[in-house]
């Protein structure tokens, strides 16, 4: 196996563990911790594919650059969530914030 | 050195595995938290092993400095159970529809990339921090002034969302 399709399993890893996660935990925090696992594992898989192939080097890192910025950006917002939730409903678990739930 | 590359690829793969398995699984928030550090530190010495030294940097000052503080500030202004924010097992058909998703993914993603090889250069090349900073400035300075934008607009935005009101309205 080639150096890239190891780095790109490892990504894949990442992506699942954090899929299962989103789908399986019972807190928002909980959730916010694997989406911080699938970005990770995507910005794994853009510098290897950028860095073992012919491609453009420094488009690769700044592109993972950018998702590192993003997903600040994002946890800064879903922390906000979060507080606002938690005062309003008391808890942060999935089954409690269900009012729209039919 | 190739078999260092090796070895040191096969120690961090091992992190991350073993990090993601505990983010994912931890009864307790807080080591779940733990768990995702391990994980960021793992990624980032792929990238150290990638020849990017300066993503390795970011990866630990952004996640591991930033985010992952941010997640340990959620999680201490929510209000913590005591036996564990994820004590209570989940039921039978969520844990079979997460497994079910995870394999599904899983498999069409891994036959794709086990499946379509891309030629590749073998060694990892070397990119300078100042083409990165000459990119940012130049042909991609668009996208570096758009995020600086997403990250005031997101600040302002958690701070208007978790404003207390003193006077009732």
């Amino acid at each position: 196996m080639s150096p890239l399709v190891l780095y790109q399993l490892v990504a894949l890893i990442l992506l699942l563990a954090g899929l299962f996660g989103i789908t399986q935990r019972k807190t928002l925090v909980g959730m916010l911790i694997c989406v911080e696992l699938m970005l990770n594992g995507a910005g794994l898989s853009i510098v290897a594919a950028a860095q073992l192939t012919p491609a453009n080097a420094v488009l690769g890192q700044l592109g993972t650059l950018f998702v590192m910025g993003l997903a600040a950006a994002e946890a800064t917002l879903v922390l906000a969530i979060i507080v606002v939730i938690a005062r309003r409903f008391g808890s942060t678990k999935t089954s409690v914030v269900s009012t729209l739930k039919g | 050195m190739e078999d260092m590359a090796k070895i040191a690829f096969g120690i961090y793969a091992l992190i991350i595995l073993g990090g993601s398995v505990l983010a994912v699984s931890a009864k307790s928030l807080v080591r779940a938290m733990v768990g995702l550090i391990a994980t960021l530190l793992g990624v980032a010495g792929m990238y150290m092993l990638l020849n990017s030294a300066f993503m390795a940097l970011m990866q630990i000052l952004i996640y591991v400095g930033a985010v992952c503080v941010l997640i340990f500030f959620a999680i201490m202004l929510t209000r913590a159970d005591a036996g564990g924010e994820e004590a209570d097992s989940a039921p039978v058909r969520q844990n079979a529809l997460a497994l079910l998703a995870v394999l599904v993914t899983g498999s069409v993603l891994g036959w794709l990339v086990l499946t379509r090889p891309q030629a590749t250069t073998g060694v990892p090349v070397e990119v300078s921090i100042e083409k990165l900073g000459l990119g940012l400035l130049g042909p991609y300075g668009l996208a570096f002034e758009l995020i600086s934008v997403v990250l005031l607009v997101s600040m302002a935005g958690a701070v208007l969302l978790a404003w207390e009101r003193r006077n009732g309205k």
